[in-house]
């Protein structure tokens, strides 16, 4: 460990021998323009949110905290994030895994199946699922050429009809960091511990799921996050009665007129959101493996 | 991605090799195929409401959607504000990556990156919520479209940046120490070095960009003027609506344009990246 870190220090300074130091002027036009652009567009929307949240009457946040149906809200919308993305995590890496290890015409079919999916837009995927789920809908139409259902589903419109979707629309954001992954495995070890004996669970456990850890992990942060704060496949396959968070404040402002307490909602949706994306980061390094 | 997979990893999972097959395959025509597919089938239906199985074959649909004024306005708005949008996170996200890699410090590398990634880990609702509040107080932005461009281009910068620092840290990092130690300023070893090393990542970028704007909706629903409406905001309204084969005819056609496009894309982009690994092999081999 010393003597890399030795290693990198004597590179460093060699190259800060090499080339001068990043330069005031460079520092001034490379960085501050980006950072001015952030911080615009960052820092006034959220001072705005704090001033729509206080020009209410009384406390908005405890109004916010206090109503039924964003306690409601926040308990669907977790739970809804928490299963969404244990099950596109797991299926993300079975979906990599048979990509790496199929033969060539189901290579084929699921690179095909992720290209439509990454290439056609959230909303048209959504259709997608509101056409398979309406009561006398795709699903229904297969469930009933199977005679296995006759009387139209109840799936529209309720909490079990938003999972599948969410899965669906999330499922790319855990395949392709763990088909990265996999690209960079090392066939020796596999073949070492195949060779000494390890069965098909050992391999899996001991030598392909360390390597894929890390993409699982940074891949479960991002699915979580972008889940807590989904607004169309929620909207449209939960319907009115089922919102999750961002469903809650968007009828606060479209349809209760109450902007304030819709702004008292998310400043605290975007800071749950942005503490959680904070830990994880410093916690597993996300930011420095995604992409 | 067939190149990369390792025989040896066929062979290593053994027999848990079938349900693994059968769990991707089951995903991927369950989840990504079939739906798809059914939306496309239910635009060529004669009937004039949306029906699965379709009834009868007609592209009468496809053709009402083209020749729809609010279709084909929102097509144009959307395009206009994607093009901005695209410009002005191509330009932040390709400087903040270029300002990453000139600092030094771990910490301020580290801090810097979280930074740029935020924007994707803020919920759209309630970023888009903030932005409300600022067109409420300043009624100059209420007329135009300048604070949802604004606020795309935020929601883009993460993708450029990403794209692009990756790229960065790829290059050879001795260029530009020889290029200073040649006496090149800085803004001449930006342009000259950086910029050309990196302009096919750029280019990425704005695809990568370009998509992600022109699919967002939740800010035009709160930020697009009144009578002004984005393509996803005219899908999500048609939705809301009673359901009209013409939004699943439209929903087919920018699909197919989509795929058609960035097919073209990945053919060129692929076949230059053979090229590059060719002349690769004969330099290496010279």
């Amino acid at each position: 460990m010393s003597t890399s870190g030795a290693a990198v220090s004597v590179a460093t300074r060699a190259r800060r021998r090499g080339s001068k130091t990043f330069g005031t002027a460079e520092r001034h036009w490379l960085l501050w323009p980006p950072l001015i652009f952030f911080a615009l567009l960052l820092v006034v929307p959220l001072v705005a949110l704090f001033q729509q949240a206080l020009t209410g009457q009384g406390n908005t946040f405890s109004e916010a905290v206090h109503m039924d149906v964003f306690a409601k809200a926040v308990e669907r919308t977790l739970i809804l994030a928490a299963v969404v993305t244990v099950v596109t995590v797991i299926l993300g890496a079975c979906y990599a895994l048979a990509i790496a290890v199929g033969p060539v015409w189901i290579k084929v079919t699921l690179m095909a199946g992720l290209l439509i999916s990454l290439w056609t837009s959230v909303m048209v995927r959504t259709f997608g699922w509101m056409l398979m789920e309406l009561p006398t809908g795709a699903l229904f139409w297969a469930l009933d050429k199977l005679q296995l259902r006759s009387e139209p589903l109840n799936l529209y419109q309720t909490t079990p009809g938003m999972y599948p979707a969410m899965v669906a629309v999330m499922l790319p954001f855990a395949v392709l960091p763990v088909m990265a992954a996999l690209s960079s495995l090392d066939g020796e070890q596999v073949d070492a511990a195949t060779i000494f004996g390890a069965g098909p669970l050992l391999v899996l456990r001991a030598v392909v799921l360390p390597a894929l850890r890390p993409a699982l992990v940074s891949a479960g942060v991002l699915v979580f996050v972008m889940a807590l704060g989904f607004y169309v496949t929620p909207l449209l396959l939960g319907g009115p009665s089922n919102m999750t968070l961002s469903g809650v404040i968007n009828a606060q402002l479209n349809n209760a007129n109450r902007a304030d307490v819709g702004a008292a909602m998310s400043i605290i949706l975007i800071g749950g959101t942005v503490v959680i994306y904070l830990i994880a980061d410093r916690l597993f390094k996300v930011s420095e493996r995604w992409g | 991605m067939a190149r990369t997979a390792p025989p040896p990893l066929t062979r290593g999972v053994g027999w848990t090799r079938l349900p693994i097959l059968l769990a991707g395959l089951a995903a991927c025509v369950l989840l990504f195929i079939v739906p798809f597919l059914v939306v496309v089938a239910t635009s060529w239906t004669r009937t004039s409401f949306v029906a699965f199985p379709p009834q009868g074959f007609s592209l009468s649909w496809y053709r009402d959607v083209l020749h729809d004024p609010e279709w084909t306005d929102s097509f144009k708005v959307s395009l206009r504000v994607s093009a901005i949008a695209t410009l002005i996170a191509v330009v932040f996200g390709t400087l903040g990556a270029l300002a990453l890699s000139r600092l030094r410090s771990r910490a301020a590398r580290s801090w810097l990156r979280t930074l740029f990634i935020i924007p994707m880990a803020i919920p759209p609702v309630a970023y888009a919520v903030g932005m409300y509040s600022v067109n409420l107080k300043v009624s100059a932005f209420q007329e135009h479209l300048t604070l949802l461009v604004l606020g795309e281009a935020l929601l883009a910068v993460p993708y450029v940046f990403v794209v692009v620092s990756t790229g960065l840290s790829q290059a050879d990092p001795a260029l530009r120490p020889a290029a200073a130690t040649l006496g090149a300023p800085w803004p001449m070893i930006v342009l000259l070095v950086d910029l050309p090393l990196i302009l096919p990542q750029i280019l990425v970028g704005a695809v990568f960009a370009f998509a992600v704007i022109f699919d967002e909706v939740v800010l035009s629903v709160f930020l697009a003027p009144i009578g002004v409406k984005t393509l996803p905001l005219q899908m999500l309204n048609a939705s809301q609506e009673a359901l009209s084969p013409q939004l699943t005819a439209a929903s087919t056609l920018i699909s197919l344009l989509v795929m058609v496009l960035l097919g073209l894309v990945s053919l060129v982009s692929g076949r230059r990246a053979a090229r590059a690994r060719a002349i690769a092999r004969k330099a290496a081999t010279a």
